[in-house]
């Protein structure tokens, strides 16, 4: 046998028993008990199914869609139900396939392209994913009992309000994809923490794969684009439920601002779901060439670009809103400098394709079906670009075509050229080559037969979401051909999907590399992962180190086994990826299936107004929530556990150098962008109104303002003794004594906040004024409830010994929430007085 | 009969803003055919050869960077222009040119007239579109009809298009582009035609139920004859000269009709549906669903909630079979 | 084509033919095209008050369904379902049965003979 290569973290011969120790550890549930699974390769495996069979169900609206349109006057379906089919389709693509897709490929492929064991959160994706699921399927039932949403999947008020709207139809749009959005958002949390924390020692920032950059931008773009549209969904919610005018123009508000808050998700998220799909190509074009990406440096930089400008473009969509020119002018330019990165993106692909010598299989065919379908659709992209030209496409079949070949070109082909890829690193064995040509095959003739003719009958004068049209417009022939488009891409996709079901068959043990890629999820994986952590020096480690799957695999790198006798994982650093402590991770577990199907639960029987059922599956949730916490940090041990190379890490961190600290930083960012949203909406209010406040409504009393405020920060104050009296080792008792005080003045402040606010004179339900300041009332608290349960939490901990000044995780977690809540709080208080600067 | 022109994008009304933007059209569809001819070549060729050399700085600087920023660029100024041309239709002072450079313009403000300009207010709802003119000369206020316009050629026509209920699109493909009705708001539209005849347009933002049945007709017609037609739509209507039309008219008022219709000259003054004063006049019913005679009429009075279903007006169920066609006799004899 | 798609195609024309074939009595409207007549019932859209069969968009309750007309016994109940009465009655109903819904709808002779041939095409 060879002799162990020099420099190796670890040497040969491995000690006995090690591999059975890490086998056992990790040994997945067996038979229906594998739901109970939560570790990422599991759960991306049900999350990448679940978001197929909603491609499937909002494929099949689609389809009846357009056997309706296929001639004109048609009676096949009646406008009510084409309503209900049209919001329907758009929402579950969308929401529920395209968005947890493009999640959910992350959180298969994540921990095996950084080498982890597994991602830091692995009862959080679980947790994502059920609720996802339950709640999406619960979702689509709507359609079955004619209460489905029917108001378009962007939902413009007042057309979705209690007016014209009534019945429960738009609640559950509003709810229902209220909270597949926090869905979404814990997955983002996920892969961010985990793409920062969990690489391979050596796979510093620049060594990252594309495709972990995409997932690292577009985790940052959930974070930040998801918030708006949460907010969004919520006021209308208010105005449907309590007749807060935010959009109702005669009472002060706009429905204007509803466009702005969901344009600025609703553009961002086009590119969440385009970048993450770009990632792939840019995985697999270099191994289809055999040749490392040309201009790696560029196409980062393109991506980063591209989150960045991704949120300067939401006007597009309302070009038609009667906008200033100036405006226009302004982000029409934004829309099109976005053609910049996506070009650069473009030719580094095809100047890799022509360094290299391309393998023409199943996944380089979906990958030149998305390059024709792509670039077409980047190109009308252009011309919406073009203010005036989107003057007279805008809303029509034309913007439909567009938006179908950036969509499917853009993201449905690279997913798919993915799974034909991925597959063996699934499965061990590929899929058949013959039915995925035909598939491809299939789906790119049909998809330019369906929505190559729609440029055109939108050019015609045919406005989208219209059940039916009269045979004297000339827009017959190019409705059928659509229609048997529809049907052949539906074929090709039916093959691809019987293809997966066939031939992928789930192994715990993959040892295959078939296309010869460089990078490191075709390594040798078992249950546990890789073998031992690899040791990153390049981009293209399988390519630079042939031996490295025999290492890896030979257990020669970094913890070939399990130290701590847990589930375990290296957290490095962010930049430069240092080692820096090892992670325990959970084992399966009922309770994230219960937090999610509990969550999904308690907002669909609210949606319906059963308030005892709703309020149970909150308590379900929470309970399960908090159980799972209750163990979530197992107490540190006074060891340090040898890794390879001599590195000896502890099995425990806290501040700013643990998981969940940075965990907690995101969350926060997004609890501050659904605020800044609010604080947009209320200076948008502003602008729209003459006098502000209105009259006769009145500022809130400066005085109660600043006393309020006093009593906000007072209650930071208490903590922050807390914080102090931990690091000193006081005595529980005064510890304690010390938060339950800050919750008592987090409850006067409140009750503060609440006077305060009354001196505005303005009742929420009379106009948009007191709806807007209200609206920050309540958010304010919703943050004063959730310190009275982080601090009672800790208490608790406190109390039963689960918490000191080492083992503070919680207590970090709540301090930082809790300034972060004052800070908001005092912020919404001085917001309010800002008109008298002015008045 | 004027004729009717199709509603496209692509037969654009010469002189009108349309126009402009249809061959600001063809500009982009020349310009990406070209451009997606090229890169597919650069691809198929990519792949289809065997190794070549690419110099990121050439493949990625050049074709991703340079290449379109120089083509967005010259793309942004000459779209800019044509936008402000667009808008500046009928720009004849430097003060009109700059009012008309915010030509589409909002929030909440309504511009002032501009001077000399015939104004139509479009009010869009579920789903027709209430028209109501207000010409310059004050003998002619007030002119309300619906689901059609009438405009002179060969003159710029200020359009305030607005709301009453949730968000419609003004949208006449052969004469401007779009611009949506929103609630609180007024946008501004300038639309000119030289050619007469009837332009078709739809509702292009999804108003609801029947938002594919709200259409609507523009008829251009020569100056001469729009303010002959215009002085006699200013007039209330006609009384009834026969028995029969009597009767018609007798149904109407005892019927629920005035509830919701005005008939000017009658003690019909029901706001809620559209004005019919001269609805016999007019080239569509339904906005724009069913072409208007009296068989039509009869058929809309009598079975509106199959012709459209959800619409406001209710089957009217009390009239005998002579009682409706007296009636749609009556409102037909409305010019 | 092999033989027994010939065949196959042979019966199926036979059997469409069967269905389409009259039962007995078949009223025939001199001068009239049926083709004709479908489009006129289009253009003067007759389909706002009936179901017509091969008219897109004739949904119309307000009168009777005209699927089958040629079977009816009679016309507007009074007349004898003859062709030269119904080509009168689709012009000038009121004229025949002064209580009719039904108004008078411009159009020429030759117009409502094809209406009326395309009826009993049905």
């Amino acid at each position: 046998m060879t002799a162990p290569a020099h420099g190796l973290p670890n040497s040969l011969p491995r000690p006995p028993g090690e591999l059975q120790q890490l086998e056992s550890v990790w040994e997945p549930p067996k038979g229906w008990r594998i739901l109970s699974a939560v570790n990422n390769t599991w759960i991306g495996l049900f999350y990448v199914g679940a978001a197929l069979l909603f491609l499937v169900l909002g494929g099949i609206l689609a389809l009846m869609m357009r056997l309706q349109l296929a001639v004109p006057e048609n009676d096949l379906i009646d406008f009510d139900l084409y309503n209900q089919l049209f919001t329907m389709h758009g929402s579950v693509m969308m929401f529920l396939f395209a968005v947890p897709v493009v999640e959910a490929i992350g959180i298969l492929l994540l921990p095996a392209m950084l080498g982890a064991r597994d991602l830091p959160f692995p009862r959080l994706s679980a947790y994502a994913f059920w609720a996802y699921f339950v709640g999406g399927l619960v979702f689509f039932a709507t359609i079955f009992f004619d209460v489905a949403p029917d108001g378009g999947w962007f939902m413009y008020p007042p057309l979705t309000s209690f007016e014209f709207s009534p019945g429960l139809r738009s609640d559950f749009w509003l709810l229902g994809i209220g909270f597949i959005e926090i869905s979404a958002i814990a997955g983002a949390i996920e892969i961010v923490v985990g793409i920062l924390r969990t690489r391979p020692p050596g796979m510093t920032l620049d060594k990252m794969p594309v495709y972990v950059w995409a997932m690292l931008i577009v985790g940052g773009m959930i974070i930040f684009g998801f918030p708006p549209v949460i907010l969004a969904t919520a006021l209308l919610e208010l105005e449907r439920a309590f007749h807060w005018p935010f959009f109702i123009a005669e009472q002060g508000g706009d429905p204007v601002l509803w466009q702005h808050l969901f344009w600025l998700f609703g553009h961002p998220d086009v590119y969440i779901i385009f970048l993450p799909a770009a990632g792939l190509v840019s995985m697999i074009v270099p191994t289809m060439a055999q040749i490392p990406l040309v201009g790696y440096r560029w196409v980062v930089l393109a991506i980063v670009a591209t989150g960045f400008i991704s949120f300067a473009l939401w006007v597009h969509h309302m070009f038609a809103t009667g906008m200033p020119h100036l405006t226009t002018s302004f982000f029409s330019a934004a829309s099109m400098a976005v053609a910049i990165p996506a070009g650069i993106q473009v030719f580094a692909w095809i100047a890799t394709l022509r360094r290299g010598r391309v393998q023409l299989a199943t996944p380089t065919w979906f990958i030149l079906g998305f390059f024709g379908i792509f670039v077409l659709g980047g190109l009308t992209g252009v011309m919406l670009a073009v203010a005036p030209y989107d003057w007279q496409v805008h809303d029509t079949y034309f913007v439909v075509a567009h938006l179908h070949y950036v969509l499917i070109g853009g993201m449905v082909f690279p997913v798919f050229a993915g799974i034909y890829y991925w597959a063996p690193f699934v499965s061990g064995r590929p899929l058949s080559e013959r039915m995925g040509k035909w598939a491809c095959g299939l789906m790119f003739g049909g998809f330019n037969l369906a929505f190559f003719p729609m440029h055109i009958s939108g050019l015609l004068g045919m406005p989208r979401r219209v059940w039916t049209y009269s045979d004297t417009l000339g827009w017959d022939i190019w409705n059928l051909l659509s229609t048997i488009g529809a049907f052949v891409l539906a074929a090709g996709f039916f093959i691809a999907l019987l293809d997966l079901l066939l031939h992928l068959r789930p192994a715990g043990k993959v040892n295959v590399n078939p296309w010869n890629a460089g990078t490191l999820e075709w390594l040798p994986l078992d249950n546990y992962g890789v073998r031992s952590i690899p040791r990153i020096t390049s981009r293209e480690p399988l390519w630079d180190t042939p031996s490295l799957r025999e290492e890896v695999d030979r257990g020669q790198h970094y913890l070939p086994n399990t130290v701590t006798g847990h589930r375990e994982t290296i957290v490095t650093s962010p930049i430069d990826a240092r080692p820096e402590y090892l992670l325990k991770l959970p084992g399966p577990s009922w309770l994230p299936v219960l937090a999610g199907v509990g969550t999904a639960a308690f907002f669909l029987f609210l949606t319906v107004k059963m308030f005892v059922a709703s309020a149970l599956g909150g308590i379900v949730a929470l309970v399960s929530i908090f159980k799972w916490l209750w163990k979530s940090e197992p107490a540190p041990t006074a060891k340090l556990y040898h890794i390879g190379e001599g590195i000896e890490l502890p099995d425990h961190a806290s501040g700013s150098k643990s998981h969940s600290w940075w965990a907690m930083v995101v969350l926060m960012l997004v609890d501050g962008s659904i605020f800044a949203s609010l604080v947009f909406a209320y200076f948008y209010l502003w602008t729209i109104t003459q006098g502000w406040p209105p009259a006769p409504f009145d500022i809130p009393s400066l005085s109660w303002t600043v006393g309020c405020a006093l009593l906000w920060s007072l209650s930071s104050l208490l903590f922050a003794i807390a914080k102090v009296l931990l690091r000193k080792a006081a005595s529980r008792a005064a510890i304690c004594g010390v938060i339950v005080s800050a919750i008592l003045c987090v409850i006067a402040a409140f009750a503060t906040n609440m006077h305060t606010f009354t001196t505005a004179n303005v009742q929420p339900a009379e106009h948009a004024y007191g709806a807007v300041i209200y609206a920050l009332l309540a958010w304010q608290g919703l943050h004063g409830v959730l310190l009275a349960l982080m601090g009672s939490y800790t208490i608790a901990r406190l109390i039963a010994g689960l918490l000191d000044d080492r083992r503070r995780n919680t207590f970090d977690n709540t301090r930082l929430m809790w300034h972060y809540s004052v800070a908001q709080g005092v912020v919404a208080l001085a917001v309010l007085q800002v008109p008298r600067l002015f008045s | 009969m004027s004729e009717q022109h199709v509603q496209s994008v692509l037969h654009s009304a010469p002189g009108s803003g349309a126009e402009l933007l249809e061959e600001l059209g063809m500009v982009l569809y020349v310009g990406a055919a070209l451009i997606f001819v090229v890169v597919m070549g650069l691809l198929l060729h990519a792949v289809f050869s065997r190794r070549l050399r690419a110099s990121a700085r050439a493949w990625v600087i050049g074709g991703g960077i340079v290449f379109p920023a120089v083509t967005l660029f010259v793309l942004l100024t000459y779209s800019l222009a044509v936008g402000s041309a667009v808008s500046a239709l009928n720009s004849g002072t430097a003060l009109q040119l700059l009012l008309n450079c915010f030509g589409i313009d909002s929030n909440a403000r309504i511009p002032p007239p501009l001077p000399g300009t015939l104004r139509i207010n479009v009010v869009g709802k579920q789903w027709w579109w209430e028209v109501r003119y207000r010409a310059a000369d004050g003998e002619l206020r007030n002119v309300p009809l619906a689901n059609e316009l009438r405009i002179p050629v060969d003159e710029p026509v200020e359009l305030m298009v607005s709301s009453g209920d949730v968000i419609h699109s003004f949208w006449v493909p052969s004469l401007a582009g779009k611009v949506d009705m929103i609630p609180g708001r007024t946008n501004r539209l300038v639309v000119r035609t030289s050619e007469p005849g009837i332009y078709r347009g739809q509702c292009a933002e999804y108003c609801g139920g029947q938002h594919a049945l709200m259409a609507l007709y523009v008829v251009a017609e020569p100056r001469e004859r729009f303010y002959d037609w215009l002085r006699n739509q200013a007039q209330p209507a006609r009384a009834p000269t026969d028995p029969f039309l009597r009767s018609g008219y007798d149904a109407f008022m005892q019927g629920r009709c005035p509830e919701c219709h005005t008939v000017r000259g009658t003690p019909a003054e029901g706001t809620s549906g559209p004005d019919l004063t001269h609805i016999g006049g007019r080239h569509s019913l339904a906005a724009g669903v069913l072409k208007n005679h009296i068989g039509t009429m009869a058929g809309w009075i009598a079975g509106s909630q199959d012709v459209k279903p959800g619409n406001l007006m209710p089957d009217s169920e009390i009239h005998t079979g002579s009682q409706l066609r007296a009636l749609a006799a009556w409102l037909e004899s409305l010019e | 084509m092999s033989v027994t798609a010939r065949i196959a195609i042979g019966w199926l024309y036979l059997v469409l033919c069967g269905c389409m074939a009259p039962e007995g009595y078949e009223p025939h409207v001199p001068e009239g095209d049926p083709r004709q007549g479908r489009e006129v019932l289009a253009e003067l859209e007759c389909g706002v008050c009936h179901v017509i069969p091969g008219v897109p968009g004739a949904r119309g309750r307000v009168g009777p369904a005209l699927a089958d007309y040629k079977r009816n016994v009679y016309i507007a109940g009074r007349y004898p379902n003859d062709p030269d009465i119904l080509t009168r009655f689709v012009r000038d109903a009121p004229s025949m049965s002064p209580d009719t819904a039904m108004p008078a709808i411009e159009m020429s002779e030759a117009q409502a003979r094809d209406i009326a041939a395309y009826l009993y095409s049905l």
